[in-house]
């Protein structure tokens, strides 16, 4: 058993193993720290920067899912500021795609829907984009619907990590990213996909569902990531 | 030839040496992409086919830039035993008379003869040219070379980058040749840590402790990767430096190989750089045929290769973690570090990235030690850094200073100021992702944390020059849409908070954006720059937030005013000319009314948009002229003297009766609200003729006992004969505005009083107060004020000034006195403490003085005036000044020397300035600003108590007719709006129709300017000495106009 | 509508507040000086739009209530497709009998359907596809009480 380094979260004092990122040591120990793009069992990837921490004797915010613990590290996770720059994302996020609830299968059930309520996000004070998204229906089990999209590349690592089919990629850049099965191939023709559904158990929003459930019906098991990951050793 | 040994090298080294300085003339052509640009391959070509045809023992070399880009091509000439020429601007037709002078002691052409060096310092060789040519300045005399010093540069432009031979021959691979001799790589470790040098890419990690990391990692597998993937719009320093100087780069790679146990080296070029590709190739493969790369380097039993790898051109791939994505085959997106690269970086082992300037910085250090580097710099940033200067500057080019150096420096001293002498506004360093710093912190040192402090950042060290014609809303949103172009979407506020700013910013160049929407994007941007994963995200804020914090006021032109200044924003103006114009006169559409025959419709056009024109069109400062777009093909349109013309034609014939009627039928009904206009000047009868047409019964005071202010008291009659203003009052008059003359507001009526009885009062009693200078002897019999004293003459009083007149000071009412007095018979001579260039006075003007005797004693400070035993002025005494260090207003500050000129003079008219009458405003229990004006809301020109306005040079001091026009206009705009809750500006204009087409070609005319009565007449008299154009002139000159106003043509 | 979901409550709110315009009531003007407009529905058509002008100007305090007047919701679906598009598709290629796109009566539709904060300045938004009951007794409870409802992290989207 490798030696535990003390940690403070929020103020009170954790032990955490060594190597271990902020992100996870707080989940260990109960402590909340908002996350899109991170996932249990997955490779850390930083895009959504919701889980953005202040770190005592450092000017910059830090990352919680990237950064690993050290000794005597102090962290705060909800100040004023990280608050209102979360929010800030949520709402960016609803901006950017169509993100309508109210036809959604994962209403509900849905991440970016429960983080922005936590938020206290009532509206959205960006203009909307509007982008004309499409649907990709051709795959016999599971749906896509780039609307609902938030690029936070869950499916793509799950699918490449954990499955190791690599159907999935993002594709484009800034505003233009879009996510992508095999080389732009409808979802239906992707010819190394294994139908195995992982990413869509791993999607926090009603992007990826499976067919057949109607407005908030489809609810997700992305503990199966994490689960598989712990199975084969954390590996 | 393989070099295995010492005996090996330093036979090679004698052959470039042989080659650098060979026993005949030597001419190299600076053929980097900026020469090759401006046309060095032809003058390349021409020396080659000359020197063939004419069989001359002569040495022709291509070489890379020596760094002043605005003057390519650039050529040096040397001829055994003399100093090296640098040649600018070099055309082929030149090189018969280069070739023909050498060998004969000629020098070249003078008009391409920039400067000479005799000895040059390679920091690892030194070589001699020779001395002699007296004349010539040495090459750091040259204003854009002072106080450069070149290290990163050392080589370039003066040996030939495709020879590895002369680059040996200068000391080159030396000190790789010592490293692996000396076989200490901590020790070398140790000198780059203490030479303090810091990454040059930007973020300034010191590059010593990045090696010692590098080291410090275990395995054998370690890579070097050189980021020579410059993507910032404006910066070309690591393209030049590649051209120029290969082999330093491969030589920096190559010690730092050794001494942290990297055997691979990988250049991540950019594809868009074919010459500098071209160039690498070659030098790697010299390299590796010299054995000086690959196997066995140097026959020192060490291994090392340099790859090259061309990169597809993504701005992101600047950031470390994203270039290792690329190079492995994945798209270009950053990665959270931890981990660093030099834990794991290519293909998971450790790696060290560095800019391609910090590489070039290895070599000297290990040959003249980290002491030596340190010397140069500040204390926290050593070394130098390579700029590129450029925008709106007149000397742009590649400079290397020390690091510290002043804004100002760069700016001024080796920029040369704005070109075509403009005032700079901004510079922004870094690249699209830095800053920008207005001209009034240019005394900021350039090191990394002062520009951070700032909100900017070194970046790569591009510097982009902006001045008024830049506007700093659409530079934050052309910056902002570069970097949200190239955002790499990984990160939620990099991909998507970039986009909405951007939108927020595309909406205040609209002008639809509100206050609340500037308080979003501020929010916004911090969010972004606080919370995105790479440097990318990061610092793209930074050109909003610098300029939302140091130019607000144009952030706020947009969205209140809905007015760009700089007239870049198109859909905020009409025109560059109506946007220029204080009053924003339509001036595209009296041209064309004109043109098209309707004198008496752009005379309506006209008035209603200015209803002083004809006095305007004689004494405007006319802005419109630096703004017309018909300069780029000749000269501007004399915008000016037709709109006069138009007046004339109306005011001094019989259409005037006609058009009065027609300006009454503009008229607004009634609306009962009674406004008082205190001033009669320019800025009070322009509120009041507005206020008058929207309906309102208006009475302007004034304590002198006709109206005009300035305008009649204070330009002389040769200027603006007071006949033609009569007119224009006139017209004022019979709106119905009420004149109460001799009455002292403030003295004979109280502003309670004026409160009680109107229910809106406009203050605009102008600037009447002579700005004193505190000289010695002013108290002198004939030391005049130069507004009494025009005043005086322009009542016909006599003003005794004796034979001899000295003027002290440099604007329009000196320029007016100095003219005014030559007609009294005096001579006049004008005393400036700047240069010609330096006045404020209408050029145009003090051509007209020059014209008629006037003289003018520039770089003269008055120091004081001497009198005789009766206390009259006999004479004047002044400090000779030369121009020493630049000030904010991008002028250099004159400074006394020790000469002092004294002048017989038998009066001084002082001319230094007017001020708003300090008792006035303390009088009025208004709020005065700390400069002495009055306090008003920017926008709606509200004063501090309700219901009062001010306007005009109160608020703004001393200015000029139009400007103080402008804000009348403006206040009546802002007052009736405040009375009627409406605005009704924009229906005071009757709809004209009239061709909305631009000429298919520009027109032949040329610009006309009218005509003068001579000289020497017309200090006979005061008779006005413009003549106007000529009908005919002014019909041509409306054909010249290039429509700017017309948006689509429907073809 | 959704405020007749909270039931027997509005004779609560009823007895310190006059319903001066809406649906319930027959007044065909937006009154002056009103002190709470509760405005449901995105901003669609030019119609919307200038009702909404005219609710802001004669308002103190406006709420957008509901998803549509909040976000644009269902309404702002349509927004990727051009309205001439939109109408000749569903008017025309849509119709089974007498195809043709209405043109009198009909209010012009506006390029995109978009949350009423889009077109006026709006003090409060009360989301929810329908807004809870409780949310909005809660709201015109503050407001009668002249409090500025925090409605904190009691609502949600959808």
């Amino acid at each position: 058993m490798t030696e535990k380094v003390k940690v403070r979260i929020d103020g009170q004092v954790i032990a955490a193993t060594p190597g271990q990122t902020i992100l996870q040591a707080a989940r260990d120990n109960d402590k909340y720290i908002p996350a899109l793009c991170y996932m249990e069992g997955l490779s850390a990837v930083g895009a959504c920067r919701l889980c953005m921490v202040e770190v005592s004797g450092v000017a910059r915010l830090l990352p919680a899912c990237t950064t690993p613990v050290q000794e005597g590290l102090a962290v705060n996770t909800s100040s004023p500021q990280l608050q209102s720059y979360r929010k800030i994302a949520l709402e960016l996020l609803f901006a950017e795609r169509n993100h309508v609830c109210a036809v959604c299968v994962s209403s509900g059930h849905c991440e970016l829907q429960t983080l922005a309520q936590e938020h206290g996000v009532t509206y959205v004070r960006y203009p909307y984009n509007f982008p004309k998204l499409e649907v990709d229906t051709t795959h016999p089990k599971f749906v896509l619907d780039h609307n609902r999209c938030i690029l936070c590349s869950r499916c793509v690592r799950t699918c490449a990590e954990i499955e190791g089919a690599h159907v999935w990629d993002v594709a484009g850049r800034g505003i233009q990213s879009r996510l992508v099965s095999e080389l732009k191939r409808p979802w239906g023709e992707a010819t190394s996909c294994t139908s195995c559904g992982k990413c869509v158990q791993a999607c926090p929003t009603g992007a990826m569902a499976e067919k057949g459930f109607g407005v908030e019906e489809m609810t997700k098991k992305p503990a199966v990531v994490g689960r598989l990951t712990s199975m084969r050793g954390g590996r | 030839m393989m070099i295995k040994d010492f005996a090996a090298f330093s036979a090679v080294r004698e052959a470039g040496l042989a080659k650098l300085l060979p026993g005949r003339p030597r001419i190299a052509v600076g053929m980097g992409t900026c020469g090759s640009g401006n046309g060095a391959e032809a003058v390349f070509h021409a020396f080659s086919s000359e020197i063939d045809a004419r069989g001359l023992a002569v040495q022709l070399v291509p070489v890379g830039c020596f760094g002043f880009c605005a003057e390519e091509p650039l050529v040096n000439v040397w001829v055994p035993g003399h100093p090296l020429l640098i040649l600018h601007r070099v055309q082929p037709n030149h090189v018969d008379e280069i070739l023909n002078g050498l060998g004969h002691d000629q020098l070249p052409p003078a008009e391409i003869l920039l400067c000479k060096i005799e000895e040059w310092d390679h920091l690892t060789g030194h070589v001699k040219y020779g001395t002699g040519y007296a004349d010539v300045p040495r090459w750091n005399e040259v204003p854009f070379f002072e106080g450069q010093s070149k290290i990163v540069l050392r080589n370039c432009g003066l040996i030939n980058p495709d020879d590895i031979e002369e680059y040996i021959a200068i000391g080159g691979y030396q000190a790789l040749y010592k490293v692996l001799i000396d076989q200490n790589p901590t020790a070398v470790i140790e000198q780059v840590k203490a030479a303090k040098l810091r990454g040059r890419g930007g973020a300034g990690f010191l590059t010593g402790s990045k090696w010692e990391f590098l080291a410090k990692a275990p395995g054998p597998e370690k890579y070097l990767i050189c980021n020579a993937d410059e993507g910032d719009p404006g910066a070309y320093m690591n393209r030049n430096e590649i051209e120029s100087d290969p082999h330093s780069l491969l030589e920096g790679m190559m010690i730092a190989g050794y001494v942290t146990g990297a055997s691979k080296g990988i250049i991540y070029v950019r594809a868009e750089y074919p010459l500098a590709i071209l160039r690498l190739e070659r030098a790697i493969a010299q390299a590796r045929a010299y054995g000086v790369l690959g196997e066995n380097v140097l026959g020192r039993g060490f291994d090392f290769d340099i790859e090259m790898v061309e990169g597809a051109g993504a701005f992101v791939c600047g950031e470390e973690t994203a270039l290792i994505a690329s190079l492995e085959n994945m798209s270009g997106r950053p990665r959270p570090r931890p981990p660093f690269p030099a834990q794991k970086g290519l293909y998971g082992k450790p790696t060290n990235i560095n800019n391609v300037e910090t590489w070039y910085n290895i070599a000297p250090i290990v040959s003249k030690g980290p002491a030596w580097f340190t010397e140069t710099g500040s204390a926290k940033s050593a070394g130098t850094k390579v700029f590129s200067l450029v925008g709106k500057i007149k000397n742009s080019g590649l400079v290397e200073m020390p690091l510290g150096t002043p804004l100002a420096r760069f700016i001024y001293d080796i920029g040369g100021g704005g070109s075509g002498g403009r005032d700079i506004k901004a510079v922004q360093t870094g690249g699209p992702s830095g800053g920008c710093i207005p001209a009034d912190m240019f005394d900021t040192p350039v090191d990394y944390e002062t520009l951070q402090q700032l909100g900017s950042i070194m970046g790569s060290g591009g510097m982009v020059v902006m001045d008024e014609d830049n506007c700093m809303v659409d530079v934050a949103r052309y910056f902002i849409e570069f970097t949200h172009s190239e955002s790499c979407g990984k990160c939620i506020p990099c991909r998507v908070g970039l986009d909405k700013s951007l939108q927020i910013l595309n909406n205040c160049t609209l002008g639809t954006a509100t206050h609340a929407d500037l308080e979003t994007l501020d929010e916004l941007c911090r969010m972004v720059r606080d919370t995105s994963l790479c440097a990318l995200g990061t610092s793209a804020p930074n050109p909003v937030l610098t300029s939302m914090r140091h130019f607000r006021h144009e952030f706020e032109d947009h969205i209140v005013a809905k007015r760009c200044r700089a007239g870049v924003c198109e859909d905020l103006a009409l025109s560059p000319c109506e946007n220029s114009c204080p009053l924003h006169m339509n001036i595209p559409r009296f041209l064309e009314l004109y043109k098209e025959g309707r004198v008496e419709d752009a005379f309506l056009s006209v008035i209603l948009d200015n209803p002083l024109p004809a006095s305007t069109g004689r004494v405007c400062q006319h802005p419109c002229d630096n703004r017309c777009r018909r300069a780029a093909i000749d000269e501007p349109v004399n915008m000016r003297d037709v709109h006069r013309r138009i007046a004339d034609e109306v005011f001094l014939s019989d259409k005037f009766e006609g058009m009065v009627a027609r300006v009454l039928k503009q008229k607004f009904e009634p609306t009962g609200h009674q406004i008082a206009v205190v001033g009669a000047g320019p800025t009070g009868l322009t509120c009041a003729y507005y206020l008058a047409l929207l309906g309102h019964d208006v009475t302007i005071y004034d304590s002198r006992p006709a109206a005009g202010g300035m305008l009649r008291y204070a330009l002389p009659e040769y200027r603006l004969p007071k006949a033609v203003l009569d007119k224009e009052i006139e017209l004022i008059e019979r709106l119905g505005v009420k004149f109460q003359f001799n009455v002292n507001v403030g003295e004979d009526l109280t502003l309670n009083d004026v409160a009680h009885q109107y229910d809106a009062v406009f203050l605009a009693i102008g600037t009447w107060k002579e700005a004193w200078v505190y000289l010695p002897g002013t108290e002198l019999t004939g030391v005049i004020p130069a507004l009494p004293f025009l005043e005086a003459v322009s009542r016909d009083d006599k003003v005794p000034v004796g034979k001899n007149v000295v003027v002290i000071g440099g604007g329009n009412a000196a320029v007016d006195s100095a003219r005014t007095a030559r007609r009294l018979g005096a001579d006049v001579t004008i005393v400036y403490r700047r240069e010609r260039k330096d006045m404020p006075a209408i050029p145009e003007e003090i051509e007209a003085a020059e014209h008629e005797g006037v003289k003018f004693a520039y770089l003269a400070a008055p120091h004081r005036i001497v009198g005789d035993k009766d206390g009259r002025v006999c004479a004047i005494e002044a400090v000779r000044t030369k121009l020493g260090e630049f000030d904010t207003s991008g002028r250099r500050r004159p400074v006394p020397t020790d000469e002092v000129i004294r002048m017989k003079c038998d009066s001084v008219i002082l001319a230094v300035g007017e001020k708003v009458d300090p008792d006035f405003c303390a009088a009025s229990g208004l709020t005065v600003k700390e400069n002495g004006t009055l306090e008003v809301e920017r926008y709606s020109l509200e004063t501090s108590r309700d219901r009062f306005y001010a306007g005009g040079d109160l608020i703004t001091g001393a200015s000029n007719v139009s400007n103080a026009m402008g804000i009348g206009k403006k206040a009546a705009r802002n007052i009736h709006k405040r009375l009627m809750d409406l605005e009704h500006f924009p229906n005071l204009l009757p709809a004209f129709t009239y061709e909305m087409k631009p000429p298919e070609t520009p027109s032949e005319f040329s610009r006309h300017v009218p005509g003068e009565v001579p000289a020497a007449q017309r200090v006979q008299s005061y008779a006005e000495v413009s003549l106007g154009l000529t009908a005919a002139a002014a019909l041509e000159e409306t054909f010249r106009c290039l429509r700017c106003d017309v948006r689509s043509v429907e073809r | 509508m959704s405020l007749l979901d909270i039931d027997e409550a509005v004779v609560a709110v009823l007895e310190k507040a006059d319903i001066v315009f809406g649906p319930l009531v027959d007044a065909q003007e937006w009154p002056e000086d009103v002190d709470v407009a509760v405005i449901e529905g995105a901003v669609s058509s030019q119609d919307d739009l200038e009702l909404a002008q005219t609710a802001r100007a004669r308002s103190k305090f406006v709420i957008a209530l509901g998803d549509c007047a909040v976000t644009g919701n269902v309404p702002s679906m349509r927004n990727g497709i051009p309205p001439a598009k939109l109408l000749e598709r569903v008017y025309v290629e849509g119709a089974t009998e007498r195809p043709g796109v209405p043109t009198d009566g009909v209010p012009a539709l506006l390029k995109q359907a978009g949350p009423l904060h889009s077109a006026i300045k709006v003090d409060l938004h009360v989301p929810g596809c329908p807004p809870k009951p409780e949310a909005i007794l809660f709201v015109l409870g503050e407001l009668l009480e002249g409090r500025e409802p925090d409605l904190g992290t009691k609502l949600r989207f959808g």
